[in-house]
């Protein structure tokens, strides 16, 4: 019962400073937001068993990826006052409308069979030890190391890509 | 239930999130803040993953939701970059003002 009243907490705060970062016109206040939003929900992986993802949920998202977003908003020197409101009613209605839309969608395949798990769900004698690091580590070293390879290469092209793309072109 | 959590704890939460990145990806027209929606979008799904993972007793759930934050890095480095030459070029990233493919 404590976990679930952990994971309701730190699945409250994951909610709340999302909406915070939605709500806000200012993009650092943005980013800072979910920095705050993603580490919630690393302490509520950690409650659903998985400690090695939620931290690094921490060590990558909210370390990396969203200080990357920092510096890249450092970078444009985007300190202008934010946009001013309205400009495209329509497009803001529609926009809020199909977000409302989506969001019953989901509830609605929620209360229907959503939760229904198959019956035959092969559930271990300790679901705690899934998450720790090594049995994570021999899954993906074992079954998945293609995909775990594939991955690093992935990761070299964006490094290409991404050194590319933000490279001044006058010497071209 | 996984050791305590229902199951519909962890869908309610991560469809909550999942909405709020549709409706800040739909409203917002700073194309970082659009960014952001787009990741916290891939988080409610990983919340959603490690759920059903938990609740079904199998490592996969955390394994793909490994895979997707090395993904979420590369792209975001790529989109990054992305709006780095477009503030080269246009002076600004908000998306109602750039109509470079507009004809």
């Amino acid at each position: 019962m404590t976990a679930r009243i952990f994971f309701d907490a730190f699945a409250a705060l994951a909610i709340v400073f999302a909406g915070i970062m939605v709500v806000t016109r200012h993009p650092v206040r943005s980013v800072l937001s979910l920095v705050v939003s993603f580490v919630g929900l690393a302490a509520s992986y950690v409650t659903l068993g998985a400690p090695f993802i939620g931290v690094l949920q921490v060590i990558v998202y909210a370390g990396a990826i969203l200080v990357l977003f920092l510096f890249v908003l450092m970078l444009l020197n985007l300190d202008r006052p934010p946009a001013e409101r309205g400009g495209r009613p329509v497009q803001a209605f529609l926009g809020g409308l199909g977000a409302i839309v989506f969001a019953a969608m989901l509830l609605g395949a929620l209360r229907g069979s959503g939760t229904a798990l198959p019956a035959a769900a092969p559930v271990p004698p300790d679901p705690l030890s899934l998450g720790e690091p090594a049995s994570l580590a021999r899954v993906l070293f074992g079954e998945y190391l293609l995909h775990f390879e594939a991955i690093s290469v992935l990761l070299l092209a964006a490094l290409v890509g991404a050194f590319v793309l933000a490279r001044r072109e006058s010497r071209v | 239930m996984i050791h305590g959590i229902p199951l519909s704890d962890v869908l309610l939460a991560s469809a909550a999130l999942f909405s709020i990145g549709i409706a800040g990806a739909l409203l917002r027209r700073n194309a970082i803040q659009i960014f952001l929606s787009i990741e916290l979008m891939m988080n409610a799904a990983n919340l959603a993953l490690i759920g059903y993972g938990a609740a079904l007793g199998t490592p996969e759930g955390q394994i793909i939701v490994f895979f997707v934050i090395a993904i979420a890095a590369a792209e975001a480095s790529v989109g990054l970059a992305i709006f780095v030459a477009l503030f080269r070029h246009t002076e600004t990233i908000d998306v109602n003002k750039i109509t470079l493919l507009k004809w």
